[in-house]
């Protein structure tokens, strides 16, 4: 199954660029990363505090009348990295199907060459988010959300 | 009672004030690499613990030839004075200085407080990426006297002598093994090494500012767990960078003689064929 084709295009622009331009464009995702809106900040309240040492990624996805998913986001701004992988995964996710989310291949982001940019270790993030990602969209599929 | 060895700590008034200091070179150490691009002390370079500091190819940091490269490059001297700040209570900071240290460079101070209480206190932060004209920077042979290998490490664990682990408590325990961010930095078993105490690293700093805390607390802390200076100590974590803030708290703010970093900490120990574990 191909990529959602908002992802691939992403895809597809980091593996096209300089390592200064890859750096500059994660920063400019992670600033672009919407606030959480107002109405989910109960349920953020409500989320489990993350043991030390891991950034604390709050995510919700929302079920659209078309039967697509959105996903809002709260990650605290001292961690660009990860809210630049966040950023990333819900430009190129939001709108698609819960399907589609699931079958986003956990090495997806490989031909991006990122790792000369950030290291490896941070890239990795994105398999965390998006495994967060498809939590979400099994629970929009058995109903439970 | 004053830390023993208050010269490798700065507050960040001092930072501020030696900022086009010629004998000075402040060095950025960050967890997240993407925060020193969006904004830095003025003059402040970075180092990456991983894609700077790390041997390209086998699980090791530079050698001494390396080393010596990024230092040249870094605009350093063996006489400059390197100050150490960054992200997450200077966690990789510490490990930086610790790495320096290795190397024999003798000048080197951390920012108390890091990244965080600079920018808490509105103090300036830029993008441009200073150039510093190239040095000759000679290295000395590695210290391992503050390093330890797993054989020692297993000596020590045998010999029932202190062992600290500053992981959280439920790395500690075993319930938690890898971190769901952190997929490659896990292991295939839980627990910690046998005879280790656990003090999280944390407890070394103050929550508030990032600060470290007062001498007497901190060697309450310690020496409350049976962590004295007396014996030669090991500290370890995940993958030796927490475990770098507390070989600084115990080596320079308390004056422990002998302490070791095992760099190799968990994501070795927990991988070892024939590692004994204790949960």
């Amino acid at each position: 199954m191909p990529l959602p084709p908002k992802l691939q295009e992403i895809v597809d622009d980091f593996a096209s660029m300089a390592r200064e331009e890859k750096i500059e464009t994660l920063i400019a995702y992670a600033e672009s990363l919407p606030p959480l809106p107002a109405r989910l900040k109960e349920e953020r309240a409500r989320m489990q505090p993350v043991p030390e040492c891991m950034t604390p990624v709050f995510l919700y996805g929302e079920k659209q009348p078309d039967g697509g998913i959105m996903f809002y986001f709260d990650i605290p701004p001292e961690s660009p990295t990860v809210r630049g992988l966040a950023s990333i995964l819900a430009s190129g996710l939001n709108g698609s199907k819960p399907e589609e989310v699931l079958s986003v291949p956990p090495d997806f982001f490989m031909p991006m060459n990122l790792q000369e940019a950030i290291s490896q270790q941070r890239i990795n993030g994105f398999i965390g988010v998006l495994a967060h990602m498809k939590q979400a969209a099994v629970k929009l599929l058995d109903g439970s959300l | 009672m004053p830390y023993v060895h208050p010269e490798y700590l700065v507050e960040t008034e001092w930072v501020a004030a030696h900022l086009s200091d010629p004998n000075i070179r402040i060095i950025e150490s960050d967890e997240d690499p993407l925060l020193y691009p969006i904004g830095h002390i003025p003059g402040a370079a970075q180092v990456d613990w991983f894609t700077t500091l790390q041997h390209p190819l086998r699980r090791d940091f530079l050698t001494k030839e390396q080393f010596e490269e990024v230092a040249s490059n870094l605009g350093i001297t063996n006489d400059t004075t390197v100050v150490f700040y960054g992200d997450k209570s200077n966690w990789f900071a510490c490990y930086a200085l610790w790495l320096f240290q290795y190397y024999g460079h003798k000048n080197v101070r951390i920012m108390n407080g890091g990244r965080a209480k600079w920018e808490k206190e509105s103090r300036p932060l830029v993008k441009d990426v200073p150039s510093y004209k190239k040095t000759t920077y000679r290295a000395k042979e590695a210290d391992r006297s503050i390093r330890a290998f797993r054989d020692e490490v297993l000596k020590q664990s045998k010999s029932r002598k202190p062992l600290v682990d500053v992981r959280s408590p439920k790395e500690y325990s075993g319930e938690l093994i890898s971190m769901p961010n952190y997929p490659q930095e896990g292991a295939t078993r839980g627990g910690h090494i046998p005879g280790a105490v656990s003090i999280p690293w944390a407890q070394a700093v103050n929550e508030a500012d990032s600060t470290f805390k007062t001498s007497d607390e901190l060697r309450a802390l310690y020496e409350g767990k049976g962590i004295k200076p007396d014996e030669e100590v090991i500290a370890y974590c995940r993958i030796g960078e927490r475990s770098s803030l507390t070989w600084f708290v115990l080596k320079y703010l308390l004056g422990y003689p002998e302490v070791k970093n095992y760099d190799g900490s968990w994501t070795e120990w927990g991988n070892l064929v024939d590692a004994p574990i204790e949960k």
